[in-house]
């Protein structure tokens, strides 16, 4: 009885306000109290766990070994490999053309040139084409700025509609009216490659 | 781009309006200039021709034979040690057997029978302004007849902005009011590609001076302007600087053409 007093006081002293009407709550009980005695450890040959252990390594490094060759093994490209038999037979497919004269050559250099100036004549006429727009706009849009800000900025707006652009450019000859392309045949050729 | 864009928008803003405020009332027109992008690529030129001959020329140069002129050469000598009479004629195969000549012979046959889009159609011949399949390898612009004043020209299409609208708005609304609904065009953003001013005739002026005109550029993707809904011409370049009379007009106009 003289425990549970002391306890009692203990408790007294701590809260300072409550009285001893909850003496049994404030006992408290630690994890100590329900631990149990540890259980034996199971030991091992460490010569197994060695065992195991390189088994487990080796396991891994076939793993990586396997990853890395495969790594090397690209997918061919067949459009990219030169067909066997053009290497075979190259010098039967080579054609024996008789040998350009000099004035062919000179003509052909001089045509080389011609063609050099006049694209780049044509380039130039390209930039400056290029410059007439810009400054036909800039001047629009300064005018446009004069008389209303807010228009200019709705102007100077991004158009989102403009995106994605769908451009059908020219072609030789225009399509034909009304023409009904003949049926083929889908032949699926490419080949299918599996990593083993 | 578009962070530059804001900073300039921002610095307008915190501009003094007053300085936008100009003297003279001018009217806002929108003009649009619808082309008709071309459909076939252009005629070589004598150079480009002679360039071309001369790439195709280095390419076959360069070139090695094929499966099928080998198996042509192939075929000329055993025809030629045949007619010697150093081997046997195969009569079971000779008949069935198809030479690469008779292949060629059916190839050639077969592309001649098909008939490639002609380049000039039946309008250019008639030289039908109105109509947009003609020019196949030119840009046509679009000009419709519209009352300036007293006076019937044929211009860009243009019209006056009405208030709340964006000037983008007005030239729409412009193109669909002169030109009908079904013609369908892309409107290449939203800033305009041109400008051309004028002055009203001084006895006509009421509030404003006179009429500023923004152009934007759109291009043809299907439809075509109603007959009887106005007169109007498509017409490539070259054409345009006859049929537009007044010369300013012209002026400011080629500025922006490509």
């Amino acid at each position: 009885m003289s425990l549970l007093g002391a306890f009692a006081r203990l408790s007294l002293q701590r809260s300072g306000a409550v009285a001893g009407i909850a003496v049994a709550r404030c006992l408290h009980t630690t994890p100590i109290l329900c631990a149990e005695p540890l259980k034996k450890k199971k030991k091992l040959d460490p010569q197994i766990v060695k065992q195991r252990e390189d088994r487990k390594k080796k396991k891994i490094e076939k793993q990586i070994r396997r990853l890395e060759k495969n790594a090397r093994q690209l997918k061919p490209v067949d459009e990219l490999e030169v067909p066997l038999e053009l290497i075979d037979e190259k010098d039967k497919r080579q054609r024996k053309l008789v040998p350009l004269t000099s004035a062919q050559l000179e003509e052909r250099a001089l045509l080389k040139k011609q063609w050099a100036h006049y694209k780049h004549d044509e380039r130039v006429a390209d930039y400056q084409i290029i410059d007439r727009l810009v400054l036909a706009q800039n001047k629009a849009l300064a005018e446009l700025r004069r008389e209303s800000e807010e228009l200019y900025q709705a102007a100077i707006d991004i158009d989102p509609q403009l995106l994605p652009v769908a451009v059908k450019g020219p072609v030789a000859t225009p399509p034909i009216k009304d023409y009904v392309s003949p049926d083929g045949d889908y032949l699926h050729q490419s080949m299918k490659w599996e990593v083993k | 781009m578009l962070r530059r864009l804001v900073q300039v928008g921002a610095r307008e803003l915190s501009r003094p309006q007053s300085s936008t405020a100009s003297a003279e009332k001018w009217d806002l027109y929108a003009g649009v200039l619808v082309e008709r992008l071309p459909v076939v690529s252009k005629s070589l030129n004598p150079l480009e021709k002679q360039f071309q001959d001369l790439l195709w020329r280095v390419e076959y140069e360069n070139s090695l034979k094929s499966d099928h002129e080998l198996k042509h050469e192939r075929e000329i000598v055993q025809t030629e040690l045949i007619k010697q009479g150093k081997i046997q004629v195969d009569l079971e195969d000779a008949g069935s057997k198809q030479t690469a000549q008779d292949l060629k012979d059916a190839y050639v046959e077969e592309l001649k029978k098909f008939q490639l889009g002609s380049r000039t159609t039946p309008d250019d011949k008639a030289n039908r302004t109105t109509s947009t399949d003609r020019c196949l390898d030119d840009t046509l612009y679009l000009l419709v007849q519209q009352k300036l004043g007293q006076q019937e020209h044929l211009i860009l299409p243009q019209g006056k902005r009405e208030e709340g609208e964006s000037m983008r708005q007005t030239a729409e609304r412009v193109l669909r009011e002169s030109c009908g609904q079904e013609l369908q065009v892309l409107f290449y953003g939203n800033a305009p590609v041109g400008f051309h001013k004028y002055k009203y005739p001084r006895n006509q002026r009421t509030e404003s001076v006179g009429a500023k005109v923004f152009f934007y550029r759109a291009s043809l993707r299907s439809g075509q302007v109603p007959e009887n809904l106005t007169k109007f011409e498509w017409l490539p370049k070259e054409a345009l600087n006859g049929k537009l009379t007044n010369a300013a007009y012209a002026e400011s106009v080629k500025k922006f053409l490509l």
